[in-house]
């Protein structure tokens, strides 16, 4: 393998590129004129403009033209679309993954479930085995499009038809199954490896617990609440499956595990590189990628099972740019400023003035913390979101570090519907306020002099006004200390808490990130304030003209700016608009009466 | 002196209060800002207010009016120094009395002298008027006010108010008479009659609010022309406006120390002295008659303690010479003892000299006097004191006096005192001043009133001038324009020269010197 080309983007083809630059593999991008410019692009010793990420004919032309001698698909876009692997396998090169044979067995749930049973995998049970609650879902689904969870039999037939229609819909085939509903579950997963030469070894598992709508947040490795024999069985089981199917490559086997019984059912197998690979190269010690490149070299493994070893627990967090306090809707926007930490494995592709749309997946990148032991790793992770900063739009490591903070994920009790059930508060600005006030102030030239006197505290004017006063060391209510401060970053200690801050002070406006949440603070514009809008509630006419219209009855409610007539004078139709809440009191216009200037038309009162 | 020290920080922290603590609570609860608060938020973070006349008032009408009701001084607004004027409404109402009235009007003076625009917080019941007769009729009294700021905006130095509570009778053209007007609606109040003197007059029953707040003032009378929600936004609309300014014409704009980067090119940041200030304290003798170097006082306020010293054989009374402070140019005059004609002639050249070259001039006042006896007086040193006299009269130069020991009888004048307008004048709290010592006055008049050696007659002389030879006599007057730890002297110089750099500096020309 001399030249591989990334069929990907982002964070996963940078990860890629590492490895193989380490090995002495020449790199290729690929990229859509979105991304000319991209990290992934930039990174490269080469690249090649594709109309889409998802164009087969396009991909392996670029291969081809570039010179790569090998294919890796990353995760997502082509990853796991078995046409894919046998285009580039037919066009001669190689593909770092499985056949595409084993991608079209396994990529089928019905079809996986047949193998996984032959392989002595325990299932879900299904069909009249299974008890209620039930799960209906698409043979060919994911991603939660055409499931359905029905709780009594009544209601089967109803969501079944649902169901099907999804299905039809979102696959264009609709087969359904109807299996055992595990409501209280947590995602386990075994990472497998397997070579050209017979063996397969399991690299562990991983708990992805941590969902929200089958997308999930966090991932650790090992799993921390399942016994020993079920950690035998789900290891077992992988290898079981992936020997069952003739599997090579780097792969993941899922399981759901029932915490109510603490059964373990297999639920598909995903033929690519996880995104959460990462924890478990951080208790394996082993590259991933690496073995990947060898395996598809044709090359042994060159390892037992024995040499794999699992020490230590990693925790990763997936950093998306989303508004996790506003309905977890996408965020796009520029990144003026980007900190990423220091004090943790980073895999990102996100830098500072670059553009983030909505037009490709919002996951920026994800951290990836280790420790002796869960706790360790866990203090880790907070400690490394606290030092993660993204302003010019919002992400959701905010509320990566209030969960992974919070007692429910230190106490593992996090299933993966935990998320469905529960919101998090929404972080209170007041410590960023402080921060932004106190740096602001920390900027601010001057030492507010006073003759025979204590200097004047700054005054800092965000959304509220916060007195500092920087001989003392307060900030508002609170003491305040400056360990460090350089480009853009401050850490502080507030009240005997040491924070991190990025920040962003531009005139009146103060960007703050805060453990980890973006926070913008605006000092009130002198003109933009309503005394100058709202009068005594008398609407008066300006000028001698006619009422074209009245729209409004005396008792009637307004709200501000609401149109209660219009005036026409001087060839001009003047609305006459509430000046504020209120009830209109009383109604001088009458519609094509004449009215002189300054006669009263409306009254309204205020709300009290 | 450090005692002394601590004797005016303690009075300062007393004035800066305001008026009582139910009254401070009472204004508070309406929402408004105390005057001094305003001040700061008016003001840009971080900027040097050079507040005059703490003390104004201090010992006078039962000591029950700190700082005069008012507060005065000079400040940055979008890096602009400005002159700020505060009622404080907590003091007696923020009404007028007549030191009230000359601290207005002194505040007034320093804008005009130094082309600073004005800001008029404007929270009064206007004059006191159980004091009319000091208040009203006189040329400096509170027409005055309204003169000056006709006058002032005629020469392009703009005048901007900001109605942030009663603005009563004569109050009323305050802000009538400003440039730009901002009012703060359900607080400030605009009329010529109040709503009991309108009952009385016409019996028309009419509310504060109906008959000039701010929405008729805003919206109908045109009396103001900005209308704002509270004291905060009446502060931010204040200062949009000074940020809508063109700059002022004067020399080099800036006002204050190194700290604050000028929109110029930058110079290298002035050198602190090399002599440690903190030990003015030590120098400066507690007695009076103590003689000391002045030259250790000046080596603790000019920059890198860097003084090119003028005629240092010559005149050794009067020290002389040019240095900088806080990166500005300076010429310095300050006694070392009596004044001589040598010492008078010196300081006259002295003078001339920095008029020809436009340096501004600092004073450093600690003089007895021009000695006297029949050889003097018959060398002719009255009309070489009065080439002195001349000399400071007719300067052009922006001049500063500290006086950081005695100031007795002439020595007064041809040190630059009130009487010769230096564009201010501090006093150290160790200062004296009066016609001639205590001691002196109870000879002479004992000797005039032929009872010489009678005690009972000299005492209450010697107290009385004991009394009013105090510095805090002196500035509860408005004889200065405040008193000043030693430490500050630096600062607040340098301050001053910032501001004086801001009017243009005419030629010279002077009165006869008589030869």
């Amino acid at each position: 393998m001399k030249t591989l080309l990334i069929a990907n983007r982002g964070e996963i083809a940078l990860r890629v590129m590492r490895t193989a630059r380490r090995l002495g593999i020449r790199t290729v991008a690929i990229h859509t004129d979105l991304d000319a410019t991209a990290p992934h692009v930039l990174a490269a010793d080469g690249s090649a403009r594709v109309p889409s990420y998802l164009d087969i004919d396009a991909v392996v032309d670029a291969a081809r033209r570039t010179g790569a001698d090998a294919v890796h698909p990353g995760y997502g876009f082509l990853s796991e679309r078995a046409a894919f692997a046998r285009a580039v396998t037919e066009a001669g090169l190689v593909f770092v993954g499985p056949s595409a044979e084993v991608m079209d067995a396994m990529g089928r749930k019905d079809a996986a479930r047949e193998i996984a049973e032959r392989a002595g995998v325990p299932v879900v049970p299904r069909g009249e085995d299974a008890a209620y609650p039930v799960l209906v879902k698409a043979a060919a689904g994911g991603g939660g499009k055409g499931m359905r969870v029905v709780e009594d039999p009544v209601d089967l037939e109803e969501a079944m038809a649902a169901a099907r229609r999804e299905a039809a819909a979102a696959f264009g085939d609709d087969t359904l199954l109807l299996e055992k509903f595990v409501e209280r579950g947590r995602h386990i997963e075994v990472q497998v490896m397997a070579d050209a030469h017979g063996t397969v070894l399991h690299l562990f598992e991983r708990d992805c617990s941590t969902q929200r709508r089958h997308q999930k947040v966090l991932e650790e490795a090992p799993a921390p609440t399942i016994s020993a024999a079920v950690r035998e069985l789900v290891l077992g089981s992988a290898v079981a499956l992936a020997r069952e199917v003739g599997y090579v490559n780097a792969g993941t086997v899922e399981f759901l595990l029932d915490t109510d019984t603490d059964e373990a059912y297999f639920l598909e197998m995903n033929t690519r590189l996880q995104v959460e690979h990462p924890v478990t190269e951080m208790v394996t010690g082993l590259d991933l990628v690496e073995l990947q490149l060898h395996v598809a070299d044709g090359e042994p493994l060159g390892l037992t099972q024995d040499d794999v070893r699992c020490e230590g627990h990693a925790i990763e967090a997936r950093v998306y740019a989303e508004d996790a306090y506003g309905g977890f809707l996408p965020q796009a926007g520029t990144a003026e400023l980007v900190r990423w930490p220091t004090n943790a494995r980073v895999d990102a592709a996100l830098e500072q003035g670059q553009v983030v749309s909505t037009a490709y997946d919002p996951m920026l990148g994800k951290i990836t913390a280790h420790g002796p032991d869960r706790e360790a790793a866990r203090r880790a992770l907070v400690a490394a979101l606290d030092e993660t900063g993204v302003i010019g739009f919002t992400t959701n490591v905010g509320f990566l570090r209030a969960l992974v903070a919070g007692e429910e994920f230190r106490e593992a009790s996090i299933d993966t519907a935990w998320l469905d059930r529960h919101e998090l508060a929404p972080p209170d600005p007041a410590l960023a306020r402080t921060v932004a006030a106190w740096t602001s102030a920390l900027l601010t030239p001057g030492d507010g002099f006073r003759l025979g006197g204590p200097p004047a505290s700054v005054r800092v004017e965000l959304d509220e006004t916060l007195l500092v006063d920087r001989e003392r060391g307060r900030a508002g209510e609170c003491s305040v200390t400056t360990l460090s401060a350089a480009d853009h970053v401050v850490r502080l200690e507030v009240d005997d808490e040491r924070v991190w801050g990025l920040l962003n002070v531009q005139g009146t406006r103060a960007d703050v990130v805060v453990h980890g949440q973006w926070h913008r603070f605006e000092a009130p514009d002198a003109f933009g304030d309503a005394a100058a809008a709202a009068g005594d509630g008398t609407i008066t006419a300006a000028m001698p003209g006619t009422v074209l219209s009245v729209s409004v009855a005396a008792g009637d409610r307004v709200v501000e700016g609401q149109t209660l007539g219009v005036l026409e004078a001087m060839k001009m139709e003047l609305a006459l608009k509430a000046p504020f809440d209120g009830t209109v009191a009383d109604v001088g216009a009458q519609q094509g009466q004449q009215v002189a200037l300054g006669a009263t038309l409306f009254e309204v009162e205020p709300d009290a | 002196m450090q005692e002394l020290v601590d004797d005016l920080r303690n009075r300062l922290e007393g004035v800066r209060r305001g008026g009582s603590e139910s009254a401070r609570a009472k204004h508070e609860g309406r929402g408004k800002m105390l005057a001094r608060d305003r001040v700061d938020a008016l003001l840009d973070p971080g900027s040097p207010f050079l507040e005059l006349n703490a003390l104004a008032a201090s010992g006078l009408y039962d000591d029950a009016v700190p700082s005069a009701g008012i507060v005065t001084g000079i400040g940055e607004i979008h890096g602009r120094a400005c002159v700020v004027v505060a009622n404080d409404a907590t003091v007696k109402g923020g009404t007028y009395y007549p030191m009230t009235v000359k601290k207005h009007l002194r505040a007034q003076e320093v804008a005009q002298d130094n082309r600073l625009p004005c800001v008029y917080l404007v929270d009064s019941g206007g004059a006191f008027l159980p004091m009319q007769d000091e208040v009203f009729p006189d040329r400096e009294h509170f027409g005055r006010i309204f003169y000056n700021q006709a006058t002032m905006s005629g020469l392009g130095i703009p005048q901007i108010a900001a109605v942030m509570g009663s603005c009563t009778a004569g109050g009323a053209y305050v802000p009538a008479m400003s440039d730009e007007t901002v009012i703060v609606k359900d607080e400030g109040t605009i009329f010529l009659g109040g709503p009991p003197l309108v009952k009385a007059a016409t019996g028309e029953v009419v509310t504060a609010e109906e008959l000039g707040g701010g929405d008729v003032h805003a919206r109908r009378s045109g009396v103001v022309d900005h209308l704002a929600d509270d004291d905060a936004h009446a502060l931010r609309i204040v200062r949009s406006i000074v940020a809508t300014l063109p700059p002022s014409g004067g020399l080099s704009g800036g006002f204050d120390a190194p700290a604050r980067p000028s929109r110029a090119a930058q110079p290298p940041p002035p050198q602190p002295p090399r002599a440690d200030p903190a030990g003015l304290y030590d120098v400066v003798p507690t007695d009076p008659r103590t003689p000391y170097d002045v030259r250790e006082v000046i080596a603790r306020i000019v920059d890198d303690s860097a003084f090119h010293e003028f005629k240092k054989l010559y005149g050794e009374t009067l020290v002389t010479g040019f240095a900088k402070v806080m990166g500005h140019d300076v010429g310095i005059v300050a006694n070392n003892g009596i004044l001589f004609s040598e010492s008078a002639l010196k300081g006259a050249h002295f003078i001339e000299l920095c008029n020809q070259r436009k340096v501004p001039l600092l004073f450093l006042q600690n003089i007895s006097g021009f000695m006297v006896g029949r050889e003097y007086e018959n060398g002719g040193i009255a009309k070489d004191g009065a080439k002195l006299v001349t000399a400071v009269a007719c300067s052009v130069v922006p001049k500063l006096t500290v006086v950081i020991g005695g100031s007795y009888g002439a020595g007064n004048y041809g040190m630059c005192g009130r009487a010769y307008s230096p564009r201010f004048l501090w006093m150290w709290p160790n200062a004296r001043i009066s016609v001639m010592g205590g001691e002196q006055a109870a000879s002479v008049l004992a000797t005039v009133a032929g009872r010489e050696d009678d005690e009972a007659f000299k005492a209450p002389i010697r107290e009385q001038y004991e009394t009013q030879g105090s510095p805090y006599y002196s500035t509860a007057r408005l004889w200065d324009d405040g008193v000043i730890d030693p430490l500050e002297t630096r600062r607040v110089v340098g301050m001053a020269l910032a501001v004086t750099a801001n009017a243009p500096v005419p030629a010279p020309s002077y009165g006869i010197f008589r030869m």
